[in-house]
């Protein structure tokens, strides 16, 4: 084999708007978590390294607007993905309740290989904010995750930085193992932007 | 002690800063000495001027051939101090000591008995002016070089230099020349240093390499020649700061306009960026260069390379570790384990592009922020011309004067009483028309805080017409008044009731969750809504706990209201943040309400569910980008970044998310005038990336990287220059759409020249293009546009990809094909000043609201 090319992660996260898609993922690149992120317009992505096995990956996290209208642009970033992150907030039942549509319009607009086995994980997000506002039951969570073909799950605090590392182990290593398999199918493109020399004459640094 | 200034003021030029002090041997002199000489002026009352350097061997080359040449010296010399005042001999006012001070050139053959002279101070001690007066004859001062080239000896006050430009030698090629430019304008013949025939500059050579074993002049950079003898000898007299921009540039006694226009303080240039990205000085490949110490840029962009290179180290130790386990396996050949466990190939191979970005943007970053330190001061059209000049090729400046207002008093902000003295009195009726008023406010923003935003925002939002006088805008105020009372009531009942089908009340509790997540997270940075100082009304509401204020509170009604008010659409997120800023302005819930409407009637098309409108306009952004920047547009589209999805944010609402809030109040009031266009915030896009074309063209390779660059620029553009760049772009748009329709409307004239009896074409043309198109045309003179032709599809032909508008420009303006494109309707669109506003069926149809 050759040495082995820098392996790049593609993760989505997606969810309603407001359940902490941008939260969660700056606790777990940044360390961080502010009260005060506005709401997500367009897309972003934060990219991190991490090992997984002993192999050097970079995830790259892409955060979208969580209105239903604004989904229809995901299209452009959803190709190739590797993994996707279901969000909801455990305080909030309608966020609950279009996981499922989540899933399926990721789904279609992606349009992986095998949609059966893509990877997906499933957080619910804001457990800090006590029983007495929880709206959705773990068990009722991981029904659906059961239902689902056994996604994992994981319940989160992204203010309090509640399984956030945990989580996205689980995601980095699946959607690693998803990127390998797509690795076996010449067929498939390749969906890392590869570096042709050509766009840039002159210096090659 | 030499301190009064008298000696001041009699001198063409301003009085200098504070040139660097001649040397303490320069004032050795004794009164007895300075009372000897006379000026150039009064050469016949006098005994000569004071030669305290001279130069042979300078040339005049006036042809191309050799044996023109004429020989001379340049020499500085000194004459005396054109003051009458007895005070002269202790004070010596800089710009008396500079305008006293000539710069000459003196043809050989006219020397005399003074070349004796001449040839002693050339040869005396090199380093200081001569101890000893030595005289000589005046030669005739001159501040223009007149037509008769190199026929005169010349001598220029150093106070009259503007600038000289240097060219060093290149042995085998050209001889060093100077090239004195004057404050006037004018340039004075080259002087060429035949530095081979030249006794001193032979002398020093062979110090030089005694003292150093080196022929190189002193800061190690190229062979010594007599030109470097210039400018270190100028200096001992007068500033001299090399432009930073133009490094064969020398200014001489630099004003502070000066040196912003040309010397180390002007803005860092793509190519200054690039040098230091690629570790070079910044002023490469010129020689020399000293960096000014305090050049800001400059230490801010050695910083960033600093902190680049740590960051490399850090990036190397990690990815050593990984790089171990790969290293070790036992079944690589032995040359790949080595080159495995070299640190550095890892670095550069793998992870060079992430830092590189990391630098790139830091570097531009800083570009901005010194261009907005530069912005605070006054425009000057020379600020504008200078713009001009980058970027995006040159175009002139047009009515620089218009209005009888100087452009700097344009872009001065409307005052209030400004505001006031707009209207009548009396009436309180506009007494000016709409679109003077409008391009003010357009140039100049209005003031920030005497509150005459309060009043002119509901002029420019539409609130008020412009026509209306006092009493028309008092009733319609009143009448806005109680429909807000009633809208609001509306909404109120509908939750209180519970009125409407399931599907009704689902979407309205639906709304109302997002509007109050929305309002919590929008602008409370701003001192307005940051605070928490009541109980939440709703103890049921996800915020119930953490308080709330009343400007938030306000926030949910209006938006709750919108929601009645066009329940087609109904909330959508981003509408929170293009409220807050007129709330902010008005701090009225009902007065700000309808200015929200209206805002909103112009981006009402942003926020359709089948997202339409904002597909439009980044259709029209590529087309836009296609026309004015087809290298950039080229380079978007091989990085799959034409869908200009990157602008996404930046258009939804309107840049809110990059700009600080008080630049925010800038931008849109200048948008609201519909000054130049009603889609001005297209061209503030273009004008966006054409300041960073070139970190976009060098260093970005992929669409992620495109979109993340984009994004990070948030709070870090510079508003005024790119509020400037947007109307450039604009005027330029114009005139590219104006020449394109000018070739359209005379379809006959190709025609015509096409008869002329032209050789078979055997090949493509002269201009890389077959001409069968033209012939096409020509058989058909009637049609304007004759797109349908056969002959345009040959042309199409030629090109590997889809015509595009970009072609069309490339191809040049003045081809014959140029009839065959057309201007798409949709950039065509942004030539209008009217707003586009979508019909009630479209958003009814694309609304998404409960109304559809």
């Amino acid at each position: 084999m050759s040495s082995r090319k820098k392996i790049l992660l593609k993760v989505i996260i997606l969810g309603d708007s407001g359940v902490g898609k941008t939260s969660l993922m700056n606790q777990y690149v940044n360390k961080k978590f502010t009260a005060s992120y506005k709401a997500t317009i367009g897309a972003d992505f934060l990219t991190k390294e991490v090992l997984v096995d002993d192999r050097l990956v970079t995830m790259q996290l892409w955060d979208t607007a969580g209105q239903e209208r604004f989904q229809s642009l995901g299209v452009a970033f959803y190709r190739g993905a590797d993994c996707c992150v279901l969000v909801y907030d455990v305080n909030n039942a309608k966020s609950f309740d279009t996981l499922d549509s989540w899933r399926d319009e990721f789904l279609i607009q992606a349009s992986p290989m095998d949609p059966e086995s893509f990877p997906f994980v499933v957080l619910g997000n804001k457990v800090d904010v006590g029983e007495d506002k929880r709206v959705i039951s773990s068990k009722r969570a991981m029904a659906f995750c059961q239902g689902k073909g056994g996604i994992p799950y994981f319940e989160t605090s992204a203010k309090e930085a509640v399984n956030v590392e945990q989580a996205f182990e689980v995601i980095a290593r699946n959607a690693l193992a998803q990127e390998e398999s797509q690795d076996f199918n010449p067929e498939f493109p390749e969906t890392i932007p590869i570096n042709i020399g050509e766009q840039n004459q002159g210096c090659s640094c | 002690m030499p301190t009064t200034p008298s000696a001041r003021g009699d001198g063409p030029s301003q009085a200098p800063p504070s040139p660097p002090s001649p040397t303490a041997s320069f004032y050795d002199m004794s009164d007895a000495e300075e009372g000897e000489y006379s000026t150039v002026r009064h050469t016949k009352s006098g005994k000569g001027v004071k030669l305290l350097y001279a130069k042979s061997k300078v040339y005049v080359h006036p042809t191309a051939s050799a044996r023109d040449n004429i020989p001379g010296w340049i020499a500085i010399i000194q004459q005396k101090p054109r003051q009458n005042s007895v005070s002269s001999t202790s004070s010596r006012g800089r710009s008396a000591s500079l305008s006293s001070l000539l710069l000459a050139w003196v043809l050989e053959s006219n020397l005399g008995d003074a070349s004796d002279i001449y040839t002693k101070v050339e040869l005396s001690d090199s380093g200081q002016p001569p101890k000893q007066s030595y005289l000589v004859p005046a030669p005739p001062i001159t501040t223009t070089h007149s037509s008769s080239l190199g026929t005169y000896s010349f001598s220029v006050p150093l106070s009259d230099i503007f600038s000289i430009l240097v060219r060093p030698p290149n042995t085998g090629w050209w001889f060093g020349s100077i090239v004195i430019n004057t404050r006037a304008g004018d340039s004075f013949p080259a002087l060429f240093f035949h530095d081979n025939e030249c006794a001193s500059t032979d002398a020093q050579r062979k110090r030089l390499q005694r003292e150093n074993f080196s022929i190189s002049s002193e800061d190690g950079k190229g062979m010594f020649w007599g030109g470097d003898e210039i400018v270190r000898w100028l200096k001992k007299y007068v500033e001299v700061e090399r432009s930073a921009q133009e490094p064969s540039v020398y200014l001489i006694d630099p004003s502070e306009s000066d040196k912003l226009g040309f010397g180390s303080g002007g803005k860092p240039t793509p190519d200054k960026v690039k040098n230091v990205l690629e570790g070079k000085h910044k002023d490469e490949p010129a020689q020399k260069g000293k960096t000014p110490e305090g050049d800001p840029v400059m230490q801010a962009l050695k910083q960033a390379r600093w902190s680049f290179l740590e960051k490399m180290s850090q990036v190397t130790t990690f990815t050593r570790r990984t790089a171990q386990a790969v290293a070790e396996n036992k079944n690589l050949p032995p040359q790949v384990r080595r080159l495995m466990q070299n640190p550095q190939v890892q670095t550069v191979s793998d992870e060079f592009d992430s830092a590189r970005l990391y630098l790139a943007r830091w570097a531009m970053g800083i570009a901005e922020q010194s261009e907005r330190e530069r912005n605070q001061r006054i425009w000057t059209a020379k600020d504008v011309l200078e713009m001009e000049e980058t970027g995006v090729g040159e175009f002139e400046l047009l009515d620089l004067e218009a209005g009888g207002m100087s452009l700097a008093d344009r872009r001065k902000p409307v005052t209030l009483k400004e505001w006031k003295s707009f209207f009548n009195t009396n009436s309180g009726k506009l007494e000016k028309t709409a679109d003077e008023v409008k391009e003010r406010i357009f140039h100049g923003g209005l003031n920030p805080d005497d509150g005459v935003r309060k009043e002119a925002w509901l002029f420019l939002l539409g609130v008020y017409e412009w026509e209306s006088n006092k009493e028309e805008r008092h009733a319609k105020m009143n009448s806005l008044r109680d429909e807000y009372i009633r809208l609001k009531g509306a909404w109120w009942e509908r939750m209180v009731d519970e009125q409407g089908t399931l599907e009704e009340r689902e979407w309205w509790k639906e709304q109302k969750t997002r509007i109050e997540k929305d309002v919590h997270r929008t602008d409370r940075h701003i001192p307005l809504f940051a605070g928490e100082d009541i109980p939440h009304p709703d103890p049921d509401s996800p915020f119930a706990e953490s308080g709330t204020n009343v400007h938030l509170e306000q926030m949910k009604d209006m938006l709750l209201t919108y929601n009645e008010y066009n329940r087609d659409l109904g909330y959508v997120q981003g509408m929170s943040d293009l409220l807050a800023p007129i709330y902010a302005i008005e701090q009225d819930d009902a007065v700000a309400f309808w200015g929200f409407v209206k805002f909103m009637e112009r981006m009402e098309r942003n926020f359709l569910r089948d997202q339409s409108g904002m597909r439009l306009q980044l259709t029209t952004l590529d087309q836009l980008c296609q026309l004015l920047d087809p290298e950039l547009y080229e380079h978007l589209r091989k990085l799959d970044s034409t869908n200009f999805f990157f602008f996404f944010r930046m258009l939804l609402v309107w840049y809110k998310r990059e700009f600080s809030f008080p630049d925010i109040l800038r931008l849109y009031e200048g948008l609201w005038t519909d000054y130049l266009s009603a889609n001005l915030h297209l061209f503030v896009a273009m004008a966006i990336l054409e300041k960073h074309r070139a970190v976009i063209l060098e260093h970005l390779r992929g669409f992620d990287e495109v979109l993340k660059y984009v994004n990070e620029l948030s709070g870090t553009i510079d508003l005024e220059s790119t509020l400037a760049g947007a109307e450039k772009l604009f005027r330029r748009f114009q005139r590219t759409v104006e020449a394109i329709d000018r070739k359209s409307s005379f379809p006959a004239a190709p025609a015509v020249r096409q008869r002329l009896p032209q050789p078979p074409p055997t090949s493509p043309g002269a201009d890389g293009k077959p001409r069968r198109f033209s012939q096409a045309a020509a058989a058909s003179p009637s049609n304007p546009r004759p797109g349908s032709s056969t002959g345009v599809a040959g042309a199409a032909s030629t090109s590997g990809r889809d015509r595009t508008v970009g072609d069309h420009v490339a191809a040049g303006i003045g081809a014959e094909r140029e009839n065959e494109r057309v201007v798409s309707p949709e950039l065509r669109a942004l030539l209008s000043r009217e707003v586009p506003k979508l019909e009630k069926k479209e958003v009814r149809e694309h609304g998404g609201g409960v109304g559809s």
